[in-house]
């Protein structure tokens, strides 16, 4: 069985800033890392491989040279194989061209998948797009918010738990589909020193788009639907009040004058 | 040269300088100042201070002096030895004095430094040597500033400084006096090791400038100091010889020494540093390894295989108990998010801890000088985990202080039983051939003695924590008298008392192990000196 | 296209510098684009002698005005044993009725169920000019296929110019169906939507974990698509004179073509804690909470105040609270009257899930937390001090 994982090299947003006079990204001391939700995907592959270790788990990527670093991290993380999809046409894809150049590259690299995980956003587009687009050109059913995947009926059908508003839901699909992921009671693996050695002898193969049948005009930035027209930084509201140096009953004592008048008790 | 004056700061009155008065009042509302992390209990004192800059500390200074007024010095307050916890007299918080002054470069040595007022945190630090964000240097109107500013940021590489104590909310100033030290003092040295200058004040509100290499005492071993009006006074460095191992044990001396060095480690009991010059290290990719093994003599083992290793060069080697292994897992199971790393594997016992040098992205990689000193010890590698990424550095980071952190929350709650019981923690380091023979009295002894306990520490160093947790105050009364035993095999061994968290106010016992009182009488004649009225610190070092 | 006019650049570099992705280089001294551009336009406003220019691709007019109508997904959910509008779609309807009213076009509620489907015919006095009903057995429970069919469907007959879906799990599952088996662009998450002065949508939303904003239009494909978040439009005031038309579509839907079964469904016993996407109070907490026992005090408070619990996602993963309860941008967006902070450091990606909160208190003991800056009132202290005795307070006041 084949277990197709799609990953994506993201910056590490939490500790991006703004400049606060061009309304632009400051990119230094900014690292580039595994997309958190594509790790979860991977972990709930690897999870299965391990239940049935007859899987083979492929993880693919579409981005510039440097996103190699997050396919070395996929094998580390437990992925057998892996694809770069990387060419200058590909770059300023929004998310429909992103998901035909994914699935055809999937289409190309791995024809007889299984399953396709992915994770459910991209902590720097958090469009949570990309996997339905994909889904809907390989005409898969999809399951999205999963955290907890089950292979049932001999490894036909895929049972997972998803995230909803208030609680938990069971979704089952037969095979092939597609499932998006968030984190559930992954704990994030940690590779043994035998997993990083290993890895580096695990073959990372290119895709171009030479291999895909996609015509030019189909890709990257040309192929968009959507288009950036202008970027600026978020709001910064009304600067309120700020009481420092004070000790708790003080504290308090504002904090309940300032609720009564604002007619909060 | 051994000759130096000393300068005065503009004069101003120290009526303008904050002053919380009354030792009720401090009590009440400025509690923290109290104690530090040792926990002791300060003597009552009526007077706290803020000073925002050098002219405000002169004159508090010269104000207590005057009025034969003590003063302590506190920084961010997070000793361990009671150094900055006063008894009687004043309290002085360097809080404030938390500027950046100047970023350049050693035109000689190519070396980068940076000059920062002592009240910066180095956990500030390092931030800003990250994002390469000096907070007041982006404003500053200097030219040379904003040259040398300007060429650090457009410096590819990334810099960072590199004495790391666990505790990295300490004030530089604390970490300067106390010479502190770290996982990575195994490759890097202590504090000492990377200061460059200081800014040091004396007990008559005069300040020193000290670079590096420039003071030395004469052949006979003195330094004289001028002050400002005219008076001179001299004194002689002690001359006895240093413990082979990582100390921070007295004061430092060594033949024609720097006189910077008798500063740094010197617990503040000579002069209060307001600034210093520290020198920056290129950042380096990493790997951490945890290595799990059968046992702690595996581990140890291990350890001597590592050091005697010629082909590999670690940034730390620290070690894990199978008792420090046993407490996490209990940990885990109990919040599993926590300790936000896998499951413990069932079969690791104890753990070895290092960090290499490692290029992830490196064309040919080649672990087989690790893999086969490993295998030789018996271990596996398919019992370890690895990480690079500077999050995954961070995770095993949290990880690693997973182990003071819960043995403080378990001495916390039986406190609650026993108000008067604290955790015993040792601090010793020994010379490395004695690796395994101290090792042996650890376990003998703490077997023997049915404690609950475990161990932990730089083993890199031969510098190991070992953690007694009483469970009445008995057990933690024979348990000092062990340490007291452990302490003493320690100096026979020619190692030190106290490996890096000082003397202060509470390892005085220790501390006339390894000196004999004609050493101790020649480190008090150079306070004597410094400080004749012996207003700075006192308590520190040398007990009242 | 980026088109750099070479005599009128100086070479001062300012575009290079600012260019959020990294895209232009000083090179062989004139300035080089690289494939990285997207053609977002912030090198030409930086510009200050006017060198940049972007040459967008337009489509014909003509095929564009064959599209008319602003449709909105009234999703529904179970109250009693009905299926009712969610309080997201009437946020909708309120912003559509705006963008309705400047296209000059009708406002059209869609609503795709079972016969327990009710309550549509008052989306009329909340802006709706129409409703379309797709009613059909197999409708019963949402599933992807079912609704991504019946939007298709609906969508290639009716030709409408915008199609607005509530950022809701189902929302987020089948609107990027719809765009992809269409053809369509798709703005997830916006918190803004206008109509330009080319009639073009012009969606605005939060973008690297909602460091930087960002607009965006879908030029040449129709309809244009978005999903937005609940909370961050306001519902119309109901005009009880209001008229509306009921239509009804015909789905055709067969039994093979859903591929999903929903095999188990379990909500949370919320204690009778109302959502945290409804409420009107909320006491939230972050990691300064420490550990999860103290959640306590801010449960107290909240229950003084007649409001809820929730939480930021560094909690949620530490399993102090279940993701019911998280706030932020991957969890759920909230925009209650007050939000009291505690012990939470208001990363970005939290703020952009509460910031239309009305009233917002930060407590927090860093003073350089970034909450701060989002708050009518900061406390610079410790929450797990000050909860206590402002229950107290609360409580002697009423």
């Amino acid at each position: 069985m084949k277990i197709v994982v799609c990953v994506k090299q993201v910056p590490e947003v939490t500790n991006v800033q703004v400049n606060p006079v061009t309304g632009t990204l400051i990119r230094e001391g900014v690292k580039s890392i595994l997309n958190p939700f594509c790790e979860y995907a991977l972990d709930h592959a690897v999870r299965l491989k391990k239940a049935y270790p007859d899987i083979e788990i492929i993880a693919i990527t579409m981005g510039p040279p440097q996103a190699r670093d997050v396919l070395l991290r996929s094998l580390e993380l437990g992925a057998d194989q892996a694809f770069l999809v990387c060419g200058r046409e590909f770059a300023g894809a929004d998310t429909w061209a992103t998901a035909l150049t994914l699935a055809s590259a999937i289409r190309f690299a791995v024809p007889d998948f299984n399953l396709i995980f992915v994770g459910k956003q991209a902590i720097d587009g958090d469009t949570a797009q990309v996997g339905p687009e994909i889904a809907e050109i390989l005409t898969l059913p999809q399951i999205t918010y999963g955290v907890e995947a089950e292979l049932v009926n001999n490894l036909r059908q895929i049972q997972v738990k998803c995230e909803i508003e208030r609680g938990y839901e069971v979704i089952e699909a037969g095979l092939p589909a597609l499932v998006t992921f968030s984190k559930g009671e992954v704990v994030r693996r940690v590779p043994t020193l035998k997993e990083l050695i290993d890895s580096r002898s695990k073959p990372i193969h290119i895709v171009t788009p030479q291999n895909l049948a996609i015509p030019e005009g189909e890709l990257g930035l040309k192929g968009s639907f959507t288009q950036v027209v202008k970027v600026f930084p978020p709001q910064e509201k009304k600067n309120g009040e700020v009481i420092q140096n004070v000790d708790a009953e003080v504290a308090a004592r504002r904090i309940a004058d300032f609720l009564e008048e604002r007619k909060f008790i | 040269m051994h000759e130096i004056y000393s300068l005065s700061t503009y004069a101003i009155s120290p009526d303008s300088v904050k002053c919380i008065q009354g030792y009720e009042t401090i009590k009440a509302e400025y509690s923290a100042y109290l104690t530090d992390e040792s926990k002791i209990n300060s003597t009552p004192f009526d007077y706290l201070y803020f000073p925002r800059n050098e002219e405000e500390l002169a004159a508090v200074i010269k104000d207590l002096h005057a009025r034969k007024i003590p003063l302590t010095i506190a920084g961010a307050r997070t000793g361990l030895v009671g150094g900055c916890v006063p008894q009687g007299g004043a309290l002085v918080s360097l809080e404030l004095f938390d500027a950046v002054e100047a970023l350049y470069q050693n035109p000689f040595s190519g070396e980068w430094l940076l000059r920062v007022q002592t009240g910066v945190s180095l956990k500030t630090l390092d931030g800003m040597l990250r994002m390469k964000k000096f907070s007041n240097l982006e404003v500053s109107q200097d030219e040379f500033i904003q040259t040398e500013l300007e060429r650090f940021k457009n410096d590819q590489a990334s810099y960072f400084y590199p004495p790391d104590p666990t505790e990295m909310s300490a004030s530089l100033g604390g970490s300067v006096v106390t010479n502190a030290s770290g996982a990575r003092t195994y490759r890097y040295g202590p504090t000492r090791a990377w200061v460059r200058g200081i800014r040091v004040f004396l007990a008559n509100g005069e300040y020193l400038d000290i670079p590096r290499g420039k003071y030395f005492a004469s052949p006979a071993g003195r330094f004289t100091v001028y002050d400002t009006k005219g008076k001179s006074y001299s004194f002689t460095i002690p001359n006895y010889p240093l413990p082979r191992t990582k100390s921070t044990s007295g004061i430092f001396t060594a033949p024609q020494m720097d006189l910077i060095d008798l500063f740094i480690g010197s617990e503040g009991i000579f002069g209060i540093v307001t600034r210093v010059d520290v020198a920056l290290m290129k950042r380096e990719d990493k790997i951490s390894i945890v290595q799990f093994v059968d046992s702690d003599e595996q581990a140890i083992d291990l350890t001597i295989a590592l050091r005697d290793n010629p082909n590999l060069q670690m940034d730390f080697l620290e070690f894990y108990s199978t008792n420090a292994l046993n407490l996490l897992r209990e940990r885990q199971q109990r919040e599993p998010s926590a300790v936000g790393m896998p499951m413990l594997p069932e079969d690791a016992k104890s753990a070895i801890f290092f960090e290499m040098s490692f290029d992830p992205r490196a064309e040919k990689m080649d672990f087989s000088e690790l893999e086969k000193t490993i295998i030789q010890c018996g271990a596996s590698i398919e019992r370890s985990w690895i990480g690079y990424e500077s999050r995954e550095l961070d995770r095993f980071k949290v990880f690693r202080h997973l182990i003071p952190e819960t043995v403080n929350e378990i001495i916390a709650e039986r406190k609650k039983t026993y108000p008067g019981l604290h955790k015993l923690g040792t601090d010793l380091a020994v010379p490395d051939e004695h690796l395994r023979d101290m090792w042996k009295l650890y376990r003998d002894g703490c077997t023997k003695g049915n404690f609950e306990w475990l161990a932990f520490g730089h083993i890199g160093n031969n510098h190991l924590h070992i953690n007694i947790l009483p469970r009445d105050l008995k057990d933690q009364e024979n348990g000092l008298d062990l340490y007291a035993a452990f302490a003493k095999k320690a100096v026979e061994f020619g190692g030190a008392v106290s490996a890096e968290h000082g003397v202060g106010k509470i390892k005085g016992k220790f501390f006339k192990l390894m000196y004999s009182d004609e050493q101790i009488d020649q480190m008090r004649q150079v306070k004597n000196a410094l400080d004749p009225d012996g207003i700075l610190n006192p308590g520190d070092i040398f007990g009242n | 296209m980026l088109i750099i006019n070479y005599e009128d650049c100086t070479g001062c570099k300012l575009c290079v510098n600012n260019c959020p992705f990294g895209a232009l280089m000083y090179e062989d001294g004139r300035v080089q684009v690289s494939e990285l551009c997207t053609l977002c336009g912030a090198c030409a406003n930086v510009c200050r002698k006017n060198a940049i220019h972007i040459e967008r691709k337009q489509a014909s007019t003509e095929e564009l005005s064959r599209y008319k109508g602003v449709f909105v997904w009234v999703e529904l959910e179970e109250r009693d044993d009905r299926m009712e509008p969610r309080k997201v779609a009437y946020e909708l309807l309120g912003k559509g009725r705006a963008l309705a009213d400047k296209l000059g076009q009708e406002l059209i509620a869609i609503v795709i169920g079972d016969e327990k489907a009710s309550g549509y015919e008052a989306l009329g006095q909340f802006g709706a000019d129409r409703v379309i009903l797709c009613q059909h057995e197999l409708l019963a429970d949402y599933s992807t296929d079912g609704f991504a069919n019946v939007m298709c469907a609906l969508i290639a007959q009716k030709k409408p110019a915008v199609v607005l879906y509530g950022a809701t799990p189902h929302g987020r599952d089948f609107a990027p169906r719809v765009a992809a088996r269409l053809k369509l662009g798709l703005t997830a998450d916006c918190t803004g939507l206008d109509i330009d002065a080319d009639g073009q949508l012009v969606q605005t939303r939060p973008a690297f974990g909602g460091n930087i904003m960002a607009s965006i239009i879908t030029p040449y494909s129709r309809p244009q698509t978005s999903t937005v978040r609940p909370n961050v439009f306001a519902a119309l005031k109901p005009d009880p004179d209001r008229k509306v038309v009921i239509e009804n579509f015909p789905v055709t839907l067969k039994k093979a073509a859903i591929r999903t079964r929903v095999v188990e469904r379990k909500y949370f016993d919320s204690d009778g804690q109302e959502s945290i996407e409804d409420a009107r109070v909320i006491v939230a907490g972050g990691r300064g909470c420490q550990k999860a026992a103290n959640l306590e005090l801010l449960r107290e408070v909240a229950g003084k105040l007649g409001g809820v619990l929730a939480g930021t996602r560094a909690i949620v993963e530490q399993g102090w609270i279940p993701h019911t309860l998280q706030v932020g941008q991957s969890g759920t967006t909230v925009g209650p009257d007050l939000y009291i902070a505690v012990g939470i450091s208001g990363a970005i990606q939290h703020i952009v899930g509460m910031s239309t909160s009305k009233t917002i208190i930060a407590i927090n003991k860093d003073p350089d937390a970034p909450i701060f800056k989002t708050a009518d009132l900061g406390i610079v202290g410790d929450g797990l001090e000050i909860l206590p005795i402002l229950s107290r307070m609360i409580e002697s006041k009423k």
